[in-house]
């Protein structure tokens, strides 16, 4: 016995030292650099107790972060929600094309966050087809200089990633729908909209489900696309928790403030995260749909 | 959906117009990237096409410095290639001690692998920058493959797919006298190939697209990789979106290349991924 305990923490053995090397020591790390003022350079440092924290809630960036990620939150979730049911929808149970369309609606997750960045600059850029058409109309927004529109673009650009790979996850969900149900409404007399909203929506919510908590998950993450396109402006109107991280530790080399607007933020996803996630049980309990 | 033959076609119409709108941007970035630098970004559909694009890429445009693309391009695949591999082997060596052997303290080392998957990692990163700094490994390739040497997701997913694999297997290989190595090796990867494409084409693929960490580690022209490169052209060579175009396909290519070589077992594994 005392030898099969040996070789199973031999096995763990590469996950207990990244645990400890990259996952303990910067934790408890982090929370000690959160109470100093360390710039990230000089061999000097203080206390400065909760000063830190302090300053952080003070701070617009800061602030704008927490308001962000919900902003992002709200306008980004119900897109991919819509795109991939949408595509969901119409593919799932397609006798033919399956492969060609599993590989197409997956390509846009392939695409590196800089690579689409640059992409949707150029549509959006002054002269562009897209923008020429719309001046012909009188219609002359700067897309990425203003806050809501700035906000929506980054939005779509992950909606548009992330749509191919949840239609997978919804997909999956409507093949498992037992068709039985379907012939027996159809018996019944059911009309298409009732069969959608009473039918399929309620025995696909495992699946939406799903697809909720990962969007909500990824929400709390973005930085490429805000880095790339806006740097957090205008004014701070896409200023996420990772990018006011990122410039507070490596641009404004304020490491210790950094490490705490990071426990901040890692406290506030942690906590909305969890909160979402019952509520959204709730929710489906409530309706019978869990 | 028990759909007539009229719906079907309805379906399928609908279904290419929304394939042909998800794909749009890549091939308008192909399209970009061979069309005349008059034209780039002024239409959707570019009428006149050129190789200078690539061109200036390859040569280093008018400052005549050949920006180092080629070599960035090779330290993406070193750094991908280590990082996924090294990320294959913990994940598997990881979940097969989790998921079929019995030993003291599996039940704790499986909550801490799950609690850290959902803990934010946003709070390591300086610290775990400061680690690498401290370790003098700064601006090296071990600060690019070490902290992502290891993926709990990995270990998640093939712990979940050793689980179904029968006791069975492993116990008359053991009668055998098979070391757990040489099970694992032998019997249980060669059975879980089809997860280990999935993940596989998803470890790497988001290695090889990783920005933030490959930033912050890195300063040297020549460690830079390819993702970095094109980030940072997006500033003070933003002038010329044409050959920005071309290092968006160098960069886009090989990925999807080596996700349609790997589409068969690829399908087969999402499904097993999606139960």
């Amino acid at each position: 016995m005392m030898k099969r305990n040996g070789t199973g923490w031999l096995f763990a053995s590469p996950y207990l030292l990244y645990a400890v090397i990259f996952f303990a020591i910067p934790l408890i790390w982090s929370m000690y650099l959160s109470f100093t003022d360390w710039n990230l350079i000089s061999p000097v440092y203080y206390f400065k107790g909760f000063d830190n924290f302090i300053e952080a809630v003070k701070h617009p960036g800061v602030q704008a972060a927490f308001f962000v990620t919900f902003k992002f939150m709200a306008a980004f979730v119900p897109m991919v929600i819509v795109s991939s049911l949408a595509v969901a929808l119409v593919i799932h149970g397609l006798p033919r094309f399956k492969g060609l369309f599993l590989i197409g609606f997956f390509l846009p997750y392939l695409a590196s966050g800089v690579v689409s960045s640059l992409i949707v600059k150029g549509l959006l850029s002054h002269n562009s087809a897209f923008n020429v058409f719309l001046r012909k109309f009188g219609i002359e927004i700067d897309w990425l200089s203003t806050p809501l529109s700035a906000l929506l673009v980054v939005a779509a650009i992950i909606a548009w990633k992330f749509t191919g790979y949840y239609a997978l996850i919804l997909t999956a969900g409507f093949e498992s729908i037992n068709k039985d149900v379907y012939e027996a409404a159809a018996i019944d007399g059911v009309t298409p909209s009732q069969r959608f909203w009473k039918i399929t929506l309620p025995l696909l919510y495992p699946a939406i489900f799903t697809v909720l908590i990962l969007s909500i998950g990824v929400s709390f993450g973005i930085f490429t696309e805000v880095y790339q396109l806006t740097g957090g402006g205008p004014n701070y109107a896409t200023n996420t928790w990772q990018m006011e991280i990122f410039k507070q530790a490596f641009t404004n080399l304020s490491a210790g403030y950094a490490s705490a607007v990071a426990i901040i933020a890692s406290v506030v996803t942690f906590a909305s995260i969890l909160v979402i996630r019952k509520l959204l049980e709730m929710w489906g309990k409530r309706n019978g749909w869990v | 959906m028990v759909g007539s033959k009229k719906g079907l076609t309805f379906r399928y119409v609908i279904a290419f117009a929304l394939l042909i709108v998800m794909v749009f941007p890549y091939l308008y970035m192909v399209m970009n990237s061979f069309a005349d630098w008059t034209q780039v970004d002024k239409k959707v559909v570019p009428t006149e096409f050129t190789i200078r694009s690539y061109e200036w890429l390859f040569s280093g445009g008018e400052a005549g410095i050949a920006r180092p693309w080629l070599k960035a391009f090779l330290n993406s695949v070193i750094v991908s290639t280590a990082s996924t591999a090294l990320m294959m082997v913990t994940g598997a060596m990881v979940a097969f001690a989790l998921a079929k052997m019995n030993f003291r303290g599996r039940d704790f080392i499986n909550n801490a692998v799950l609690f850290q998957m959902f803990f934010p990692a946003i709070i390591l990163l300086i610290p775990t920058f400061l680690i690498i700094q401290n370790a003098g490994l700064y601006d090296t390739y071990t600060a690019m493959i070490l902290p992502k040497a290891m993926s709990l997701w990995a270990v998640f997913m093939y712990t979940n797919f050793f689980r179904a694999i029968p006791d069975t297997f492993i116990e008359a290989a053991k009668l055998d006298g098979a070391s757990n190595f040489q099970i694992l090796y032998k019997i249980v990867m060669p059975m879980s190939k089809s997860i280990t494409t999935v993940v596989f084409l998803f470890l790497f693929m988001e290695r090889w697209t990783e920005l933030l960490w490959d930033m912050i580690v890195v300063r040297s022209d020549s460690m830079l990789t390819l993702n970095v490169l094109l980030s940072q052209m997006f500033g003070p060579y933003g002038g010329y979106p044409g050959p920005m175009y071309a290092a968006s396909v160098l960069l886009t290519v090989p990925i999807i290349i080596l996700f349609l070589f790997f589409s068969k077992q690829f399908k087969e594994g999402m499904q097993f991924t999606l139960k």
